[in-house]
């Protein structure tokens, strides 16, 4: 007997992760009655942390928020402590961090499709098991993230908290000789990330279509990335210093991570929102790939999110070759930024979606306050939204199967906790 | 041969950071060692091509008593102190599935008190780290 009007699936989380993350489902009289999902992030003991910091230490403090996605947190910070001092990095120096984003992109990107996400559309318990049947295929996921890596790392300094970047620009640019055999690894990079998006075209996707307002950025050239301004499918779109007039971030009782909400209703942000709102702005191989994949102008499917991703790290390679096709080392590695007492915002889009900094300083530079709202803060109501909608309409699955849908749409949002997810227990408890 | 040893954990949660701390220790001896995060992949990349692997990691027991240590070649019965759900046994695990494991692997499971917010190490782990940096200094014949 599966289908019990009255059901509770617990998933509860094990130390040792990422961000810890459980989920509840209870359903009562065949209507689902509760959905939860608790994550546990840091980012409000790093604003406790970030006041009365100098202005230059957010890049290296708050790349320490993720392993995985660093690059954005340096680039957010950046731009909001340049806004606050009235700077703006263009010409080569932009280039660099671009190249540097694209580089964080691609290494997120092969990760979550080849080892988190593709193990639940074959029906692997993890990447590992994965590995055994298709070592290839994991070889070639691999040799991507190992692309990216090479970026962040000639860039960077490093893959992991990269250290070569700070406010107004770098440490140290490199000539365009160093940026030659990157050249090539990226070029056949990108045979790999053409192969990646005919790969996971041809998985099987649940119907489902997230009825939810998206919001991303949109730059007045390209395909969104370091810098934009927020729209929202809705056509709303406006500055980044009204970020917080429109998104409002309330505490619930179940996770310690904050909700939110863009003008009182519910929305997501990441890779689906992303390409909804802008992919006619993808370059002619990205664009072509993504109609070769069957995607519409517009992707409201989150399962689907795994072929968005796929079609970003083509993005990205190829956005990073023309970089350092066009590349000229700048004069000086970084513009001199000098602070003053004011208020800076900036928005990037970090791989999981879009990424808000605001700092306030003092006129020595000395910070303030700090805000900071990381994309899967932002996805959590949304995700719940679609584990509800998952379970209404897959109420005649048994537990174990209902369970696993449930994970898989939690990991469709790539959030800190899918790291996370394929260790859960997994508890059942008739109402 | 040629080997390398990699110092698993996070140097912000204090005690974990004791197997960066005794890479850093190994790196000023001019010994070959990186510091890693514990991220399977990563870590897989990081010994690439080495024949010997000397991982150094924190990890919890109960009771602890910090700053003793355990030589092992078997991490699966090692629940590492990291913050991250993937760590050691899983790149190993990762490793055969791929062909990729080093020829000999060690692992040095260092006990830990703390692993609160915080870049300090407790003085019993940080007492450990000189011996625990010349025990590994002689795994590699140095």
């Amino acid at each position: 007997m599966t289908h019990r009007p009255n059901r509770t699936l617990q998933v509860a989380g094990l130390a040792r992760v990422e961000g810890e993350g459980a989920l509840h489902v209870r359903t009562v009289d065949g209507e689902v009655d509760r959905v939860e999902l608790n994550i546990y992030e840091p980012p409000r003991f790093f604003e406790a942390f970030l006041r009365g910091r100098d202005f230059r230490e957010p890049p290296d403090i708050t790349a320490r928020i993720c392993g995985i996605c660093p690059v954005a947190y340096q680039m957010s910070a950046c731009l909001a402590l340049e806004d606050a001092c009235g700077v703006e990095v263009g010409g080569q120096l932009r280039a660099l961090r671009q190249l540097l984003y694209c580089g964080e992109w691609i290494s997120s990107h092969a990760l979550h499709i080849y080892l988190l996400h593709a193990p639940d559309f074959l029906g692997f318990s993890d990447g590992i098991a994965m590995a055994t049947e298709h070592r290839a295929l994991v070889e070639r996921g691999l040799a991507l993230k190992k692309a990216g890596n090479s970026i962040m790392d000639l860039i960077g300094g490093r893959a992991i908290h990269p250290v070569n970047v700070r406010v107004g620009g770098f440490y140290r640019v490199p000539t365009a000789e160093e940026l030659r055999p990157l050249a090539e690894t990226l070029r056949h990079a990108l045979d790999n990330a053409l192969e990646t998006v005919r790969w996971v075209a041809g998985f099987d996707f649940p119907d489902i279509n997230a009825p939810h307002d998206l919001m991303a950025l949109r730059d007045t050239e390209g395909y969104p990335l370091d810098r934009g301004r927020p729209h929202v499918s809705t056509g709303l779109s406006f500055p980044a210093n009204e970020f917080g007039v429109h998104v409002v971030e309330h505490q619930v009782a179940h996770s310690t991570a904050l909700h939110a909400r863009l003008d009182d209703r519910l929305f997501l942000v990441g890779p689906l929102a992303r390409y909804s709102l802008n992919s006619g702005r993808l370059s002619p191989v990205a664009a072509q790939a993504a109609a070769d994949a069957g995607l519409h102008s517009v992707c409201r499917n989150p399962f689907r999110s795994i072929v968005v991703r796929a079609v970003e790290v083509v993005y990205a390679v190829d956005e990073a070759l023309r970089i350092i096709a066009e590349y000229e080392r700048p004069a000086e590695p970084c513009v001199e930024v000098t602070p003053r007492a004011a208020v800076g915002h900036g928005i990037t889009e970090a791989p999981r979606g879009l990424l808000y900094h605001r700092y306030e300083l003092a006129a020595d530079g000395k910070i303030l306050s700090a805000d900071i709202v990381p994309p899967t803060s932002q996805n959590q109501s949304a995700i719940e939204d679609d584990v509800t909608h998952v379970v209404r309409s897959y109420q005649h699955l048994d537990d174990h199967a209902l369970q696993s849908l449930c994970e898989q749409t939690i990991r469709n949002y790539d959030p800190c906790v899918s790291c996370s997810a394929h260790f859960l227990d997994f508890t059942r408890e008739r109402a | 041969m040629s080997s390398i040893v990699i110092g698993v954990g996070n140097e912000f949660r204090r005690d974990d950071g004791v197997g960066p701390a005794v890479a850093r220790e190994l790196t000023r001896l001019g010994a070959p060692a990186a510091v890693s995060d514990g991220d399977p992949v990563r870590l897989m990349e990081t010994w690439d091509g080495a024949n010997l692997v000397i991982i150094v990691d924190a990890v919890r027991c109960a009771p602890s008593t910090p700053g003793r240590w355990h030589r092992t070649s078997l991490p699966h019965s090692i629940p590492a102190a990291s913050s991250h759900g993937f760590g050691v046994p899983e790149a190993v695990e990762l490793a055969e599935a791929l062909d990729r494991k080093p020829e000999r692997l060690i692992v040095f499971a260092v006990e830990v008190a703390d692993t609160g917010f915080g870049t300090e190490l407790s003085p019993a782990v940080a007492a450990a780290v000189p011996a625990l940096t010349a025990t590994v200094l002689s795994e590699l014949g140095r």
